[in-house]
């Protein structure tokens, strides 16, 4: 019996148990939830040197921790934690000190929406593809205020390349999810999947797959679009200033990210949870992000960057076009009647 | 499932904050936190950082930009149609078509001079 408020310890007791073992708090502290994330994001930070050093013919961590060096990210970690937070002179305090924790904020947020199985999800709101990029598409604009509070002339141009970057590859990304919608008729994340059980919607709206795939590339700035950060020329790029704390709270907002728009990838046009059923659904969605997120990756050991006005141009008129053009090629599929029998 | 989901997305919110911030306030406890004039510099390949890094730079994306402001509300009603497609008739959905043609002409204009490097 669960008594509000509780006046006795045994009624104390239950509404604690009541609350830890409700679906909410479940969903938001363990499974889709910090837990999860924050497992993901080491794992991500390890498989990501395991996999670059395999393509490299190079040998990656291999010594703390068991087999692979696989506590590796964990002594990262705590070396980062237990050392010295350095803030240059000149620096605007509270917006250095603030912008890592509010990208780790913004990064972490839309995964409240991300349904990882049919009953796997945070909230389960109407405007959840919305909700998404209004979340992502303040990065630009804290990344730039973070080189801009550094102080620092490295920062303050990779951040300007980091905006106008993300400003061009944020349209295409944005219009290509169109096919999408119009496949689905909804922009609630879960009605998506649903959408999704008969056929994945790779197969009818390819062509959106592909620029929603490149403008990710570069909204996340891997290689090869990683200009924001090119080393040759610009140290670190937009953080080249940041150390310690701050370094790791980047870090996990970038890899955050990185985790959050392969997913989007999954639920948008990998069918998200579904797959035969010898597996459970959040079992799938895990399998199929990370097989985006490694070939999200691989590039980044293979091809070299690419120049800021080839960068600019492909993203404004190639994608740009492209994602116009496939909004008519959707609405001749779903009209001339080829999808009906997979209930579109 | 009786929470509504925004409420559920606050508390989500919340613990993000909650634990996420003593990321970076524990470490400002226990780390050495003394200010050296040398040490703090900004970081300029090793040199004395001179003159203002916080400069103005003259690049002309504004065509880029004025094209993003467009696109960006024109994306907000393709997403308000595209919602109720299916319901629409396609005559209704005409319109739609017919306007995402039309602003393939100013799109292609202002590509044109955005895409003309003497204007960078």
């Amino acid at each position: 019996m669960v008594v509000f408020p509780p006046t006795t310890p045994a009624e104390l007791i239950a509404l604690i148990l009541r609350v830890i073992t409700s679906h909410t708090f479940i969903t938001i502290i363990i499974f889709p939830g910090f837990i999860h994330l924050t497992l993901v994001v080491i794992f991500l930070t390890w498989y990501e040197r395991k996999l670059l050093a395999r393509i490299q013919l190079r040998i990656g961590p291999l010594y703390a921790g068991g087999p692979g060096g696989i506590l590796q990210p964990l002594a990262d970690g705590v070396k980062l934690i237990f050392k010295e937070v350095m803030i240059p002179y000149k620096a605007s305090k509270p917006l250095f000190l603030g912008i890592p924790l509010m990208m780790v904020f913004l990064s972490a947020l839309p995964f409240a929406v991300i349904p990882f199985g049919q009953h796997w999800v945070i909230a389960n709101i109407d405007v959840g593809l919305v909700f998404v990029f209004a979340m992502t598409s303040l990065f630009p604009s804290m990344i730039l205020i973070f080189a801009w509070a550094s102080n620092s002339k490295y920062p303050f141009l990779g951040g300007l390349r980091s905006l106008f970057q993300q400003v061009a590859y944020e349209i295409p990304m944005w219009i290509s999810t169109l096919s999408v919608v119009l496949l689905a008729g909804s922009l609630n994340l879960v009605d998506i999947v649903k959408a999704q059980e008969k056929m994945w919607f790779i197969v009818p709206a390819f062509l959106s797959f592909i620029v929603f795939f490149i403008a990710i590339m570069a909204e996340l700035e891997r290689l090869p679009f990683d200009l924001p950060e090119a080393e040759p020329e610009l140290v670190a790029g937009w953080y080249t200033e940041a150390s310690g704390a701050i370094f790791m709270l980047i870090f996990m907002g970038l890899y955050m990210k990185l985790y959050l728009m392969s997913s989007l990838v999954t639920v948008l046009f990998l069918g998200g949870w579904w797959g035969p059923a010898f597996l459970p659904q959040p079992v799938w969605f895990i399998i199929k992000t990370l097989i985006v997120a490694t070939f999200i990756i691989i590039p980044r050991g293979v091809y070299p960057r690419i120049r800021v006005d080839m960068l600019i141009k492909t993203g404004w008129t190639r994608l740009l076009i492209i994602a116009l053009a496939n909004i008519f090629l959707t609405i001749l599929l779903i009209n001339s009647g080829l999808l009906a029998a997979w209930g579109i | 499932m009786a929470l509504n989901p925004w409420l559920a997305i606050i508390i989500w919110a919340i613990i993000i904050i909650v634990l996420t911030g003593p990321m970076l306030t524990l470490p400002m406890f226990w780390s050495r936190m003394k200010p050296d004039p040398f040490r703090d510099m900004p970081f300029e390949s090793g040199q004395v950082p001179q003159g203002e890094a916080r400069h103005r730079l003259v690049m002309q994306y504004y065509p880029y930009l004025l094209m993003f402001v467009v696109f960006d509300v024109v994306g907000m009603f393709l997403f308000a149609w595209g919602i109720s497609f299916t319901r629409l008739p396609l005559n209704a959905s005409a319109f739609v078509i017919l306007f995402i043609v039309l602003l393939g002409a100013p799109l292609g204009y202002a590509l044109k001079l955005a895409l003309n490097k003497e204007n960078w």
